[in-house]
């Protein structure tokens, strides 16, 4: 993931030193948390040495949350359209709102605020892309992959599979008696194979006959919640009736594949991806530790009660005059 | 459970490709997509809060992934799409995300610091100055570096890339242009055929913004090998200036040329999107009882503004068109519709249970959404779901879908996924449709929805029309075809109800089929299928058929009245839905047409009509100003529609307006208005001046000139929009 069209490269070609300096460093450049560090030097030490900032006056590794300000998370929550937070929510928010304040100041101590607003709204943010450049920089052997596919194999799981026919009972014709008459049928074909009981039901408007349909296919087809028992059904007898958006059908699954996981080389490429992906999530948690280590957090003691009455003004978040086009 | 045939079905992925590999056409199948999505690359979308998302999370969120709304709560789509283009804006594109990310390298330019929002240098102000320098033609230079563009434009390529997934999803090499003249939309949104051979960077607004201008770049594109379609949009915001009659963008009159490079650059245009329905109003179509159907009329920016109603919807363009076509021989807008977004929000809401606004921080919340605020001119209530594009391919490929779009046989739908078909031919069967198979008799027999029917004699043209419901939303209510035609330079419709749910019968009077009822609960924003259909079908042959002038049918499917998006907002906050917005909606879809072209036979037989090069060559002369005064001033006319043979009293007042007292030997009603007279709904009057041999009356904001002359003893007027007829003859003038 490369989130900056015009980031500068990292020193990439670092790897191509030979292979004895190579195996020497490789523990130590593998490390994450070095990596954070040294990238984020480069790409801003040498800017903070050109733009010296004022001497920090205040204490910096102190954050003091007070009711006021976890009533205001409160309120942006409400704001957002949802009913009132429940303590465990606001827990969260709390949670979310002091990481932001930690990698805020860190990176102000990189000399990244400036008189910047939109920098400032988005150092936290920043921080978080240089995790994902550094988790970049790594090329991981096939044998790490592999170790790391065993793990996550579910992940790439491949998506079930059936074949199908199906009877369908349209409410055009039976009105609301369209289940009991889907039920009805379910009796007189019941035990019969599909290719007996072709004249049964109503015309459909699509296929009365589906190969290696997947669920999000036939959720687009039929509707989610089709799609959903469809994929409970027992091949080789006739079950429902079950509804979808058109109305109730009886189905009879010919083959049901429920998916698999599929071999580590078929799905190499997307398993490179998905272990750097998880690399920029442990580089973030690692990094993230290790600076949360340095700070006291104080949060007051929250009461659901101390919620209940909170209101917002209607339309507070639009603060802009801009025409969208 | 068992498991069986592993191999098998790995390979075969979809049964929609299995299907595909036929590429008979009777093997199309209705794919859905969006060919209208900003994201923070957008100047605006970035201003007004979308500062993440990019092209990336835009394919994430359509592929069915929940991604961050610009707010920072999460958003999933409902049911996932098979395509789309994200379309951020190309001039300046990405700038404003860049300059304010301090890691890019324009955010080291000295001209960054002008983008960057600080306290004194607010997002409004820096929209000011990149929108002014786009309106003003004034470029600046720094921003359009050909390294920094292309890069930008690169990189959206290469996003493109990435998320196409032939025969799952398919991605678009797309962007916007646009094209804002004194507020006026006439935005185009620029798809290629592949991504193969781009050019470095898109053609923008800044180095033109005349439509024909990108019509010729296109061309030259198209030339070297890189197909390439646009699709128009915001008609209704155009002031009138996006379907003109008479003279292009740079003020030459219209000609063949100018229509047949218009047909091959842009065959489409969004027929509904956030901003509202393009396909009629209710003053342009007083007889149709659903074209008051989210209407939007402002400019763009401009607080109070309206925009001028003629030329600004597509079936007037359509009715327009076969005019331009019977009497100059060319017709610029047989165009097929799309419905799309426009959402700057990276993601984007199609239902009206799952609505979350389009345009950043202005309306993410149903208190801002129903707080009754009007930004830049923009009515937040009055704007709605994003519609969505559906194309009849083969297959879920870029080429199969491209070729669908440029033979037009895609329609529009305000967001729903209701699939629908309609075909036209002379042969069918009134059977036709108790075939399980057809669809393959109806291909074979005809042309489907953007086709010409092919010449015939004696024979009466049928349609074949079906819908199926959206199986996630309402059942449907009514198939309604509308039709256009052209006579003597007058344009005609007529809304002809074809298929509907239940057992109601038209009424025998006014012909007009009652309404399907409504199951709608606003205090509660539910409804049930309990009425309406799953499927509508039938064939239909034109009553009024007149082989000897043009036409073009479409079809419009409309749902059972739902829970408009402000309902369900207002539930959520507990109160009633606002009064100054509908409660509920009759979703629809809307087809691209299919067209008949008489022969010229078939004209040569029917009534040939006055024009006024008959009347001039006849020695006739065209009144002066001062005859016009002395002739009409304070005086009733006894006017003759030679065309409809409706007679009309009008009386030109000593006070500068003009009624129209009598028609046909009674008070008229607005509908009739309309049709003789082009005039508006909400009266009959309207003011006029005399001036450079014309009677001006200004209608909806449009000058129409009616121009008398003297032919023997008798007066007969001709109306400028009427393309060269001279249509009314003077009865008698009373004091």
């Amino acid at each position: 993931m490369k989130l900056f069209p015009i980031a500068p490269e990292p020193a990439a070609k670092q790897d191509d030193v030979d292979d004895v300096v190579k195996t020497k460093w490789q523990n130590v450049l593998r490390e994450p948390l070095l990596h954070f560090l040294v990238v984020g030097s480069l790409l801003f030490g040498g800017y903070h040495f050109l733009n010296p900032g004022e001497e920090e006056g205040v204490d910096t590794r102190k954050i003091v949350l007070t009711k006021d300000d976890v009533r205001q998370l409160a309120i942006s929550w409400l704001a957002q359209g949802r009913s009132a937070p429940t303590p465990e929510q606001i827990m969260g928010l709390v949670d979310q709102k002091v990481t932001q304040e930690i990698l805020f100041r860190e990176a102000v101590a990189l000399g990244l605020d400036r008189d910047d607003e939109v920098v400032k709204r988005r150092l936290a943010q920043k921080m978080d892309f240089l995790a994902a450049d550094v988790a970049a920089l790594q090329e991981p052997t096939t044998e790490q992959l592999n170790t790391w596919f065993t793990v996550n194999s579910e992940r790439f799981a491949l998506p079930a599979h059936a074949s199908f026919r199906h009877l369908y009972f349209s409410p055009d014709k039976h009105g609301k008696a369209a289940r009991e008459a889907a039920a009805a049928a379910l009796a007189t074909v019941g035990g019969r194979p599909p290719e007996n009981v072709a004249a049964v039901g109503d015309t459909f408007m699509f296929q009365n006959h589906y190969r290696d349909a997947t669920p999000e296919q036939m959720a687009k087809e039929f509707g989610p919640a089709f799609s959903e028992a469809l994929f409970q059904l027992t091949p080789g007898k006739w079950e429902g009736p079950i509804r979808s958006g058109y109305g109730w059908h009886l189905v009879w699954i010919d083959a049901m594949d429920l998916g698999r996981i599929p071999a580590f080389t078929e799905v190499i490429p997307s398993v490179k991806a998905g272990w750097i992906e998880d690399q920029y999530r442990e580089i973030k948690r690692i990094a993230l530790d290790e600076m949360r280590s340095r700070y006291v957090v104080t949060v007051p003691e929250i009461n659901a009660s101390d919620l209940r009455d909170l209101q917002v003004s209607a339309g507070s978040s639009a603060q802009f005059e801009v025409p969208p086009q | 459970m068992c498991r069986m045939n592993r191999k098998t079905l790995l390979l075969s992925s979809t049964i929609l490709a299995l299907a595909a590999t036929s590429v008979a056409a009777q093997e199309r199948h209705a794919f859905f997509g969006q060919t209208h999505q900003h994201t923070s690359w957008s100047l605006d979308a970035y201003i007004i809060g979308n500062t993440v998302t990019g092209p990336e999370e835009a394919y994430q969120y359509s592929m069915g992934q929940p991604i961050k709304h610009p707010a920072g709560y999460d958003v999933q789509i409902k049911t996932p799409l098979d395509f789309q283009g994200v379309t951020d804006h190309s001039e300046y594109v990405g700038v404003v995300r860049l300059a304010n990310d301090p890691t890019s390298s324009i955010s080291k330019l000295p001209v960054a610091a002008k983008l960057k929002v600080t306290k004194d240098n607010g997002p409004i102000k820096i929209f000011q100055w990149m929108a002014g320098s786009i309106a003003s033609g004034k470029p600046i230079s720094e921003l359009l570096d050909p390294k920094l563009t292309g890069s930008v434009w690169s990189e959206n390529t290469a996003i493109a890339e990435k998320y196409n997934k032939p025969g799952q999803f398919t991605t678009f090499c797309s962007y916007e242009w646009t094209s804002m003249p004194n507020n006026q939309n006439m935005h185009r949104n620029v798809f290629f055929k592949d991504c193969a051979k781009l050019p470095e960077a898109p053609f923008t607004a800044i180095e033109s913004d005349h439509p024909e201008d990108l019509w010729t770049w296109m061309d030259g594109q198209r030339k070297a090998g890189n197909d390439v379609l646009a699709i128009s949009h915001n008609a209704n915001l155009s002031n009138g200036i996006m379907f003109p009659t008479d003279v292009d963008s740079k003020g030459n009159p219209l000609d063949a040329a100018w229509a047949q490079q218009r047909m091959t650059n842009e065959p489409l245009t969004e027929i509904k999107q956030v901003k509202g329905v393009s396909e009629t109003h209710p003053d342009l179509s007083p007889n149709d009882e659903f074209a008051n159907y989210e209407i939007m009329n402002y400019l763009i920016g401009l607080d109070n503004s309206t925009s001028k109603l003629h030329g600004s919807y597509t079936r007037e363009a359509y009715q327009n068109g076969l005019a331009m076509q019977a009497t100059r021989g060319y017709n610029p807008y047989k165009f097929g519709v799309v419905g799309a977004g426009d959402s700057h929000n990276t993601a984007t809401a199609y239902s009206q249970s799952n609505f979350f606004g389009a345009h950043g921080l202005t309306d993410a919340t149903p208190a801002a959404r129903l707080a009754g605020k009007v930004e830049s001119g923009m009515n937040i209530l009055q704007t709605g779901t994003s519609g969505l594009t559906v194309v009849w391919a083969e297959e879920n490929t870029r080429e199969s879908i491209f070729a669908a779009m440029q033979r037009k046989e895609v329609y529009g739908t305000s967001g729903v996924r209701i699939q629908a078909r309609m075909f036209g031919g002379w042969e069918y069967d009134k059977g036709l449709l108790a075939d399980a198979d057809w669809v393959k008799t109806a291909y074979a027999g005809g042309v489907p929805m953007g086709g010409d029917l092919p010449a015939a004699e004696g024979k009466v043209p049928s349609f074949v029309v079906a819908a199926v419901k959206d199986p996630a939303d309402g059942n449907l209510d009514r198939i309604q075809i509308i039709k256009g035609w052209t006579k003597h330079g007058q344009i005609f419709e007529k809304v002809f109800d074809v298929a509907w749910s239940g057992d109601r019968q038209p009424d025998p009077v006014s012909g007009k089929l009652p309404p399907v009822g409504s199951t709608v609960d606003i205090t509660k924003a539910t409804y049930t299928n309990d009425i309406g259909s799953v499927e509508l079908k039938a064939v239909w042959a034109d009553p009024d058929f007149d082989p000897g002038l043009h036409a073009f049918y479409y079809a419009r499917v409309l749902q059972i009245p739902t829970p408009r998006w402000s309902t369900y907002d207002a539930v959520k906050l507990g109160i009633l839905p606002p009064s100054n917005a509908p409660a509920t909606v009759q979703e629809r879809a809307w087809t691209t047409p299919i067209w008949y072209t008489p022969t010229p036979a078939a004209i040569a037989r029917g009534e040939r009509g006055l024009t006024v090069d008959d009347l001039t060559k006849g020695g006739s002369t065209a009144l002066t100003d001062d005859q016009l005064k002395q002739l009409v001033v304070g005086k009733t006319f006894n006017v003759r529609n030679t065309v409809t043979g409706e007679n009309l009293q009008v009386l030109f007042g000593e006070n500068g307006q003009r009624i129209v007292t009598q028609l046909n030997d009674g008070p008229p009603k607005t509908e009739d208005l309309l049709q003789v007279m082009h005039t508006r709904i909400s009266g009959s009057t309207a003011a006029y001046e005399i001036r450079d041999g014309h009677i001006v009356t200004t209608i909806e904001g449009t000058p129409f000139e009616l121009t008398v002359y003297t032919s023997g003893d008798k007066y007969i007027a001709a109306r400028s929009n009427e393309f060269g007829y001279a249509n009314y003859e003077v009865q008698a003038v009373m004091q």
